[in-house]
């Protein structure tokens, strides 16, 4: 149940999104997430939109481990 | 493999210092560790343990057995996330209740059971909410919208978690925690720095892909090897380190701490969260006038050991015999992020 889904917004409307989440499209709730735009990566948890993604898992570990002595 | 992997193999892969214990707090993480090899990467000197984070491993008996009451003794149509179904409580789980009739339907989301709710009026629909920070804001929003809806047929069973309390009551198990990156997402990153600075808690928080396990073992054994207390946030990308304010909002709005019962650790003071009293006439335990139901574990299960760190799940007496992920006797069986399932899964990687 905890298994978190990270997805592409397709569209957004009040505080309904449609995401895409490798071809297979779900409405979800974006009431808990500000300024959702089309094209945002979010992290989706039990049909909600709990975080947006800011980056690549790569980039996120080139980051940290480039930082670590 | 690119350059900063192969970075945090070699640190985690050569790591020769004192034996140290690092706990994955959260189930996903438990299971993705086994899954992705990631335990034969680990020297001796560093044990892996599981923690207490699996919301479905966590869940009191006597909240089953409640669930099952709702369902045989007032017909109500229960609404549960699928891991909860096989769970089992003093008697009966929710399948063996839905095997004597009773309509137990499995949902994706709390939102789903509020649509059930208006397809069916003639129907009382609960939705047993379980969950950390994670899954709360969902059950949250799922309320109000029955509000907004107007539905007289819905109402929640909580048994939502939070995990600062936990932490707390953990200190002490480990040389250092993974802390679960989602339930961070929303709740931010003060309660575990705070923990670090006044109680010297070395953590890090991580995501769930291969490369960000891998880059948050490695960097907490590095630090581990420094020696000093240490907090990163190894995610980043997701995790803001004042979390999801939206969602903070939302859940005080809805839901007040409360004491909590976790199956194996016992009551943690304020470690839960019950509907305000604003939202009561969503209560099942108030709708219904349920009484007070207590229940009682299986003697021979450990889980609560299992939760601590204190005891691995092959070390139960009746692991992989008579407790399957097909016939559960504990909760740690049943979720596959329960430790014991995932050992069972996966016991050729131990
Ligand atoms: S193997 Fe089964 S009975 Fe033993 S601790 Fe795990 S869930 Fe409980």
């Amino acid at each position: 149940m905890c298994v978190g889904l990270s997805a592409k917004v397709v569209s957004v409307k009040d505080d309904t999104a449609v995401i895409d989440a490798g071809g297979a499209q779900r409405e979800i709730s974006a009431g808990i997430l500000d300024e959702l735009e089309p094209g945002d990566y979010v992290m989706v948890h039990a049909g909600v939109a709990i975080a947006k993604i800011s980056a690549s898992d790569e980039e996120e570990a080139d980051d940290i481990m480039g930082e670590l002595l | 493999m690119n350059e900063a992997m192969k970075k945090a193999r070699d640190i985690i892969t050569g790591y020769s210092g004192r034996p140290v214990r690092i706990m994955e707090v959260c189930g996903t993480h438990t299971h993705e560790i086994f899954r992705l090899g990631i335990r034969k990467l680990v020297p001796e000197n560093v044990e892996i343990i599981s923690g207490p984070g699996c919301p479905v491993c966590v869940t009191a008996v006597g909240f089953i057995d409640e669930a099952c009451w709702l369902a045989l003794e007032k017909d109500c149509v229960i609404c549960t996330f699928g891991d909860l179904i096989k769970v089992p409580g003093t008697k009966l789980s929710l399948a063996g209740a839905r095997a004597m009739g009773a309509a137990i339907k499995p949902v994706y989301s709390p939102l789903d059971a509020v649509e059930i709710a208006g397809q069916t009026p003639d129907r009382q629909v609960v939705f047993l909410a379980v969950g950390f920070e994670t899954t709360t804001p969902s059950a949250c929003l799922a309320v109000k919208k029955a509000r907004e809806l107007g539905l007289e047929n819905f109402s929640v069973l909580t048994a939502n978690k939070t995990m600062p309390n936990a932490y707390k009551a953990l200190v002490g198990s480990a040389d250092a925690f993974i802390y679960p990156g989602h339930v961070n997402a929303i709740t931010g990153n003060a309660v575990c720095r705070q923990l670090c600075e006044e109680q010297g808690v070395s953590g890090v928080v991580a995501g769930f892909t291969a490369s960000e396990l891998l880059t948050a073992l490695a960097t907490a054994i590095r630090l581990l090897e420094k020696g000093e207390p240490f907090f990163r946030n190894c995610y980043p990308r997701v995790v803001k380190d004042e979390g999801n304010p939206g969602a903070i909002k939302l859940m005080n709005e809805v839901m007040e701490p409360c004491d909590s019962e976790w199956r194996g650790l016992g009551l943690i003071p304020m470690s839960g969260m019950k509907l305000r009293e604003e939202f009561a006439p969503y209560d099942a335990r108030l709708k219904f006038s349920m009484p007070k139901i207590e229940g009682k574990p299986n003697p021979a299960c450990r889980c609560g050991e299992v939760l601590q760190g204190k005891c691995r799940p092959s070390d139960c007496k009746v692991f992989g015999k008579v407790c399957t992920p097909l016939h559960p006797v504990g909760a740690c069986m049943v979720s596959d992020e329960g430790a014991c399932s995932a050992y069972y899964q996966y016991a050729g990687l131990v």
